[in-house]
């Protein structure tokens, strides 16, 4: 029995407190005020894509560290959702690039 | 065999016994859950066996007319889906390893047994479903024209729309499957949380029996592939009722998304059929050698990278489609790239039975004749992984012979080795060997000559998916040929159920270990009882019961010291058996599936079955969860339920959320995809960044609430905890008033679903969300009320923190959607 003790208090894993779980909301907030600004102002049109990208990823990762507590929690679960992310992302990246081809062909013999 | 330690007596019935029909209805046993799968499946092969003979039968002879064109169709379709959904599938996954992996890890269930359970009647469902047509066809009913499905197991679009194929068929093909894929995606969550999970203490992922590294690779495999199907089924479902067009040309969109969809499941399901087999040779050729697997570290790798590289190959099914030199040309490198891995693994085969003392039982020889068959499929397959030659081969009759040595020769043959060898420990009985070698030489004759020709006639031109052809063609006499060697294959099968039926009723008593095996299974009783070990084994060691008999991995030299500790072992489990707690018995996975048939079939025939059908559902969830502390309580007393540090029900939502990463990738790529594609009326300038703004601002803050709701529970304030998760079921609310109202509003700006192919993605899309959402906030409130019937404290916070889990990711979905719809709306993609 005392065997399943040590393992359940293995399984207690650390958690932020709610001051952090604060001021990572206050970050979500100021994140997607960031991405609005850059969508509402002119001159940054141009890079507008990377810079929304980043913001996003910065915001994905917050909640996935804090809120999710893959920042404290067994790095297991962080390996069961990075990998598919990745694999996801290379499949979408793929997608789109074979779509644009076929667009192009498509447009070339029209 | 001096040095046998004699098996544990069993204590009481074995799995087999007692219960009665209810007994079996609500089993979540993983063993009578795997005998369930084993018996359909079984059912099903003599199915899918009879349609081969009849395709067979009509190529016989040139112009044959024992099937109607349109018969052709649906038999060599059903054919197809039958073999590789309804018979390898499930008896690979849900027969072998659901009974064999908490035998081989040296645990007492699956990680999930109503789960388990609730997979298996999905499975028959889906399986009853798919045939749904025949019935409506024969009973003529229904005002539209119906029958078994006919468009191909790949149903490609756009042969599948409604203008195409105006019947129900398809529809009984697309909502069947998508059942099948809903339990195929349980079934894997549930074995993969059980190997990582619940492997006994000593055992190490580099000690695990290779079967189980088969199928760890296999449920992530299937994991990560079946959503992509999904989404391409559901476009389908899309297209056929509700008049979308994912799939039209006329509409700005392509046939070819379905291609991409289907393939990039299609390649990794030919290794989630693959890898158990390999798995099943890798633990037969050993034991039938006496000597231990060779190359256990490079052939546990190999099965990695052929699962990381087969997500890369897909487009080798499409070389046909034009997709341009670079792409081609990635798509041949990485599927030739996939012989390096699958050659480490053939020669570590032929390594293994190398200077063996073999045994030619005729588990063995299919393991043999596997290797051979297998190798042979591999090396057509390579051939057409070059873009030019595969498009001499590609739909003909060339194809058909590298995938029937694949997966027929191959993975079919190390099914038939896996019966003849595991047999005794899940039946009691011995599967007789001289009926077996039979078997064995009539089907290795059986199928080399139905399926070498077909590599000339293939050259030579022959199409296949043809219900017949001219006398001129030069075809004839092959043809002929191969119909025989079908015959003799019938015959074959008819020995191996004759062989099955009569072991059933009289065949010689197994031992616990006939075959002087290697792994933990061949530790306990055959069959085994139904908590299968009465103590915990410690599985120290690679091929752990061998070291256990004889001290060493390699020989058969040492003594037998551990009879001694057996003795020992017996009487502890005499007392242990006492104390065991099994899962109770549960009627509610029935009821799931029978809630979800009826929503198919209310989807073709009633609105109003739908809604029944959904309402037995959800009342079969609710059940669920609220029987389920009641026992899970008591087993947290008496067992660990856990070995490996993490709790199986977060591992379970985890590798959930990775299964749900690809399924919503595959929607947001064909929403850019098509975004830019729209040919007339309103686009994504139609989207109110202000409104969604404001949306994305509630969820999260729904998020922070959430874990504020958990943080209260945690530290026993069950009062703020309750509050905390109304609140945050309260925002998911006004999110989804968010929705409704901005979907309103383009309807009233004339933007449905129907309108164009923005439409269509935006709403596929942005609803699917919605919809988790909506899911979402009935778990919240589901919870909020157990809170205050006092269920939730702090011991029982896991429960927040899973739904928790569910509810951020649904949020960090959304934080790329408002990126990518929203605030990217001008960005123009492709
Ligand atoms: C060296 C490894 C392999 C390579 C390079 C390979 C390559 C290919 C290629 C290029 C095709 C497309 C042929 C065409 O339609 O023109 C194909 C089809 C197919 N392969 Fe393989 N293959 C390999 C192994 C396997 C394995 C292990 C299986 C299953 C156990 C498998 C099952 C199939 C099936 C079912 C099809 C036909 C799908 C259909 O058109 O209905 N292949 N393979
Ligand atoms: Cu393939």
């Amino acid at each position: 029995m005392s065997a399943n003790i040590a393992q359940s208090a293995a399984l207690e894993h650390e958690h932020p407190g709610v001051s952090i779980y604060v001021t990572v909301a206050v970050f979500l907030i100021l994140l997607t005020g960031m991405e609005l600004t850059v969508f509402y102002v002119q001159f940054l049109q141009p890079v507008l894509v990377p810079l929304l990208i980043i913001l996003a990823i910065a915001k994905f990762s917050l909640v996935a560290m804090f809120y999710m507590h893959l920042h404290y929690d067994s790095k297991v679960f962080t390996t069961f959702f990075i990998f598919p992310l990745m694999l996801a992302v290379t499949l979408a990246i793929s997608l789109l690039l074979l779509f644009e081809y076929l667009l192009h062909h498509l447009s070339f013999a029209l | 065999m001096a040095a046998q330690p004699k098996p544990l007596p069993v204590e009481g019935p074995h799995y087999l016994e007692g219960g009665g029909i209810l007994g079996w209805l609500t089993t979540v046993d993983h063993k009578r859950v795997a005998v369930l799968y084993g018996v359909t499946a079984l059912l099903l092969m003599l199915v899918g066996g009879t349609e081969a003979m009849l395709i067979r039968t009509q190529l016989m002879r040139p112009d044959n007319h024992v099937l109607t064109a349109a018969w052709y169709n649906q038999i060599f379709t059903m054919h197809g889906t039958t073999m590789i959904f309804l018979v390898i599938m499930p008896l690979e996954t849900g027969f072998f390893a659901n009974f064999l992996i908490p035998l081989q890890i040296g645990a007492r269930d699956v990680a999930f047994p109503r789960i388990n359970a609730l997979s298996y009647w999905l499975f028959l469902a889906g399986a009853v479903f798919m045939h749904l047509g025949l019935v409506t066809h024969v009973l003529n009913l229904g005002t539209v024209p119906s029958g078994l499905p006919n468009a191909g197991w790949f149903g490609y679009a756009n042969l599948t729309e409604s203008q195409y194929s105006p019947g129900l068929n398809i529809d009984f093909w697309d909502i069947g499957l998508l059942i099948l894929g809903v339990s195929s995606v349980l079934a894997a969550l549930n074995f993969f949380v059980t190997i990582v999970n619940m492997r006994a203490p000593g055992m190490t992922f580099m000690r695990m029996p290779m079967f189980m590294w088969a199928i760890l690779v296999t449920t992530i495999l299937i994991l990560l592939a079946f959503p992509a199907l999904t989404v391409g089924l559901i476009f389908l479902f899309l297209d056929r009722f509700f008049g979308t067009h994912f799939y039209r040309v006329t509409a700005g969109a392509t046939p070819i998304l379905w291609q991409h969809l289907f393939w990039i499941f299609g390649h990794p399901e030919v290794y989630i059929m693959a890898l158990p087999a390999f798995g099943m040779i890798s633990e037969i050729l050993p034991v039938f050698s006496r000597k231990p697997l060779f190359g256990y570290p490079m052939m546990a790798y190999s099965l990695v990278l052929i699962a990381f590289l087969s997500y890369g190959v897909w487009g080798h099914h499409m070389f046909a489609t034009g997709m341009g030199p670079i792409a081609d040309a990635t798509f041949a490198i990485t599927s030739m790239l996939i012989a390096i891995p699958t050659g480490i693994k053939v020669f570590s085969w032929i390594a293994t039975v190398w200077g063996g003392r073999l045994r030619f039982t005729t588990a063995m020889l299919f393991a043999l004749a596997f290797i051979i068959e297998f190798t042979i499929g591999g090396l057509s397959g390579i051939m057409h992984a070059s873009a030019p030659i595969d498009l001499q081969q590609t739909d003909s009759y060339f194809v058909v012979a590298h995938f029937h040595y694949v997966l027929g020769g191959g993975v079919l043959f190390a099914i038939l080795g896996a019966f003849y060898y595991w047999c005794p420990k899940i039946s009691g009985r011995m599967l007789d060997e001289t009926l077996g070698k039979w078997q064995f030489w009539l089907l290795v004759i059986g199928f080399n000559l139905t399926f070498f020709p077909m590599h000339w006639l293939g050259t030579w031109g022959m199409p296949r998916r043809i219900y017949t052809y001219a006398p001129g063609m030069g075809w004839s006499t092959l043809n002929f040929v191969e119909t025989i060697g079908a015959y003799i294959q019938a015959v074959s099968f008819i020995v191996f159920f004759a062989n099955i039926l009569l072991t059933l009723r009289r065949g010689e008593k197994a031992a616990a270990d006939p075959w002087d095996g290697r792994t933990l299974e061949w530790s306990v009783a055959s069959p085994p009882p139904a908590y299968n070990f009465a103590v915990l084994p410690e599985g120290g060691s690679r091929d752990d019961f061998w070291v256990q008999k004889y001290g060493t991995l390699a020989g058969a030299h040492g003594g037998g010291s551990s009879a001694a500790g057996a003795t020992a072992a017996a009487h502890a489990a005499a007392e242990a058996a006492e104390h065991i707690h099994m899962p109770a018995p549960s009627l509610y996975p029935l009821l799931f599936a029978l809630g979800v048939f009826l929503m198919g079939v209310g989807a073709l025939a009633w609105l109003r079955i739908v809604i029944l059908g959904g309402m037995v559902v959800a009342l079969s969830i609710i059940a669920m969860a609220f029987e389920y502390p009641a026992h899970g309580e008591e087993a947290a007393e008496s067992e660990p339920v856990f070995y490996r540090g993490v709790d199986n029900r977060k591992a379970g939502m985890w590798a959930f959320l990775g299964s749900e990463c690809v399924f919503f990738t595959a929607l947001i790529s064909t929403y850019m995809v098509y975004k830019s594609r729209n040919l007339a009326g309103p686009d994504a300038q139609i989207l109110n960044i202000p409104l969604t703004s404001f949306s994305t601002f509630i969820l999260l803050m729904s998020s922070l609430l959430m874990v504020l709701a958990l943080a209260a529970f945690r530290r026993g304030d069950d009062k703020w905890g309750r509050i905390w998760l109304l609140g945050t079921a309260g925002f998911g609310c006004i999110f989804l008033g968010g929705q409704v109202y901005e979907f309103t509003d383009f309807y009233l700006q004339g933007l449905y679903m129907q309108t164009n192919i923005f439409g269509q993605t935006f709403y596929t899309l942005v609803g699917t969300h919605g919809f988790h959402v909506f899911i979402g906030v009935c778990w919240l409130v589901t919870l909020a009320i157990a809170g205050f019937l006092g269920k939730i404290d702090s011991k029982r916070s896991l429960a927040v923190e899973i739904a928790g889990l569910y509810w951020h990711f649904v949020d960090v979905v959304w934080i790329v959607i408002f990126t990518l719809v929203y605030l990217m709306r001008t960005v123009k993609h492709a």
